[in-house]
């Protein structure tokens, strides 16, 4: 681990861009931000916002085709991006990409993009809305292991540049950035524990996990909660670890000649027919159930125990989008409530 | 990395049998991946180019040629459209797949059977292992007097299933068939009964010089819980009584997420679980 101190992030940013593609998360018109492409000379500001979507569509692609079929044999169709950075990822979005990155260590098409990409990290100072990172071991402060690069603001303009690892030291190769002073390391650790002090009290979330865990919630509260479940899938987009995913041919046929196409595409678990065969048995046709399984595989020890930490890496999107009101904190607070 | 690229196949013929039910016989066009490998109970997966994947079980895993057989019912729409090919058309097949029946648990031991429906398919392999049985697997069978005992349930005597192959396992095994419905002009054969095979469950049981040790079902959900229910009931461990899971799969590598059972996956767990995991 190298830790510099820089005084101009548009330095870093433009010594990145002549060796990546560089994406940065910019604010749209709309107030929402997003992750887009930079190409100009002068970088646009990096803003600690969380953006609507996380970065995981960099990897697992919402769709994206798997092979090919000419008639006589099927071939692989893997992606080949060429080297991109991910400028100023949140330490929750980055938790996430670990998760995934464990899920998804072999499958090829993932690794293909993930293998091409520089993680450059961002610290969060303040705490954000609906996020609860503290609570769930996934910030504020960027996790040594999930990026090459952390950045961390300072007063006045200034950044610390911390390298976790050979690609983030080569990656800033030749940018000539002046050894930081201990001291600062000390600020960042005193910056982070204040920031994680101003979050409010996520202690019913905690609660929650415990009596998920317990076994001791009815059938009939997850029936409840499941009614004001619209199954419109925003949550599983949206949430950085949901993975589920739904494979589908589609045949282009020209004079010259037909190709089949198959295609894997973003699913959600909680829609009606994610389990449906075709005999019509349904092992999931009750929603309760649907919605048991969602909270369950997001917080249940059972997965905990395999990945080591918690599916959910606390960045409440699924709050934020829920039409039904049932999105992290509402059925955490249910949980502790009335279940 | 995981195996997402089927292995082209080639349909080379078919046997209708029951009701829109088939056996199909696959030739592989090349043996890149470990076919010959394949358990008793693991699955492969079918790719119908045009349609898509579904999970299909060996009823014969593939041999020194390639070819392999797979019973299977006209279902939904990729199953009628493999219906509608004629032999010679290339399709494409991953696997095998999954964790088959417990083998290395049952040898000697006494061994009861329940299938429903094409529930019969999983298990078809494992009983022509039983009762193919060499000269020196026989005397040792006998040295050891296991008894095996197979109830199959059907709807009706025209949707029974595999009818040459339980005529076969009659000369090395107890059948009981069961029939869910039956004419008034139907005369019940002698190892015939009309219902489920949990309705005879029981009596089945009385057979048994000594009480079965281990249990393997397959067939609907419902039938398979009453069954392993009535096998604790009478005594039989949660760990020897085991179930082959049938899921929607559409990646059969532990990814898309839609064969979850609580906290497993059917195509990486599974199929076959013990009545014991799934508690």
């Amino acid at each position: 681990m190298d830790i510099y101190q820089l005084d101009d992030l548009n330095r870093l940013q433009q010594h990145l861009m002549a060796q990546f593609h560089l994406y940065q998360v910019i604010n749209n018109d709309d107030e929402q931000c997003s992750w887009q492409q930079q190409t100009k000379a002068e970088n646009e500001p990096l803003i600690t916002k969380l953006p609507q979507s996380s970065a995981k569509e960099f990897f697992f692609a919402e769709h994206e085709n798997l092979l090919i079929f000419n008639g006589d044999y099927f071939q692989e169709t893997l992606p080949t991006p060429e080297p991109f950075v991910l400028f100023g990822v949140l330490s929750c979005d980055l938790t996430a990409i670990s998760y995934q990155d464990q899920f998804f260590k072999d499958d090829p098409y993932y690794q293909a993009r993930r293998q091409q990409c520089l993680l450059v990290g961002l610290d969060c100072i303040q705490p954000c809305q609906q996020g609860f990172c503290p609570t769930v071991d996934a910030g504020p402060g960027v996790r040594e292991h999930c990026a090459d690069i952390i950045l961390h603001p300072l007063e006045d303009q200034q950044w610390l540049v911390i390298t976790t690892n050979n690609k983030g030291a080569e990656a800033i190769k030749g940018l000539a950035l002046n050894i930081s002073h201990s001291h600062l390391l000390t600020q960042r650790d005193l910056s982070l524990h204040q920031c994680e002090q101003d979050f409010p009290d996520h202690t019913y979330i905690t609660q929650g996990i415990n009596k998920l865990n317990s076994g001791e919630i009815k059938d009939t509260f997850w029936q409840q909660i499941a009614v004001q479940c619209l199954g419109c899938s925003g949550c599983t987009t949206l949430c950085p670890t949901c993975s589920c995913y739904g494979t589908r041919s589609i045949t282009v046929e020209s004079d010259q000649k037909k190709e089949i196409k198959q295609q894997r595409f973003w699913d959600s678990c909680l829609y009606e027919g994610f389990q449906r065969e075709a005999s019509f048995h349904n092992p999931s046709s009750d929603a309760g159930k649907r919605v048991q399984r969602f909270w369950q595989h997001k917080f249940g020890n059972e997965f905990f125990t395999e990945f080591n930490r918690h599916g959910c890496v606390g960045c409440g999107r699924c709050e934020q989008t829920c039409p039904g009101n049932i999105g992290v904190h509402s059925v955490m607070k249910r949980i502790n409530n009335d279940a | 990395m995981l195996n997402h690229i089927p292995d082209a196949i080639k349909l080379v013929d078919y046997i209708d049998d029951g009701e829109k039910a088939r056996h199909y016989k696959f030739r592989l066009l090349n043996m890149k991946h470990p076919w010959q490998d394949a358990q008793p109970g693991q699955f492969f997966m079918l790719n119908v180019p045009s349609i898509g994947e579904a999970a299909f079980t060996f009823t014969e895993p593939p041999n020194e040629q390639g070819e392999f057989r797979a019973l299977i019912r006209q279902m939904g729409k990729l199953t009628s459209t493999l219906f509608s090919l004629p032999t010679g058309e290339v399709l494409g097949a991953r696997g095998p797949f999954g964790r088959g029946w417990p083998l290395e648990k049952i040898t000697k031991q006494n061994i009861i059977i329940i299938a429903g429906g094409c529930g019969l398919a999983p298990l078809v392999n494992l009983i022509n292992g039983l009762t193919n049985s060499t000269a020196d697997n026989k005397a040792e069978n006998v040295a050891t007097n296991q008894q095996v005992v197979l109830i199959y349930g059907a709807q009706s005597k025209q949707a029974q299933l595999l009818t040459p192959e339980r005529e076969r396992w009659q000369q090395h095994i107890e059948i009981y068939n069961t029939l869910d419905e039956v004419n008034d002009q139907y005369a019940l054969a002698e190892n015939e009964n009309q219902g489920t095979p949990v309705d005879i469950l029981d009596t089945v049981l009385k057979r048994f010089v000594k009480q079965p040790t281990i249990a393997l079902l397959c067939g609907p959900e419902i039938m398979m819980y009453s069954a392993a229910k009535q096998l604790v009931d009478k005594g039989m461990a949660n760990d020897a009584i085991f179930l082959a899971i049938e899921r929607c799969m559409h990646c059969a590598v532990g990814l898309c997420g839609h064969c979850y059972f609580n906290e497993h996956y059917v195509c990486k767990s599974g199929p076959t679980f013990s009545w014991q995991e799934l508690q």
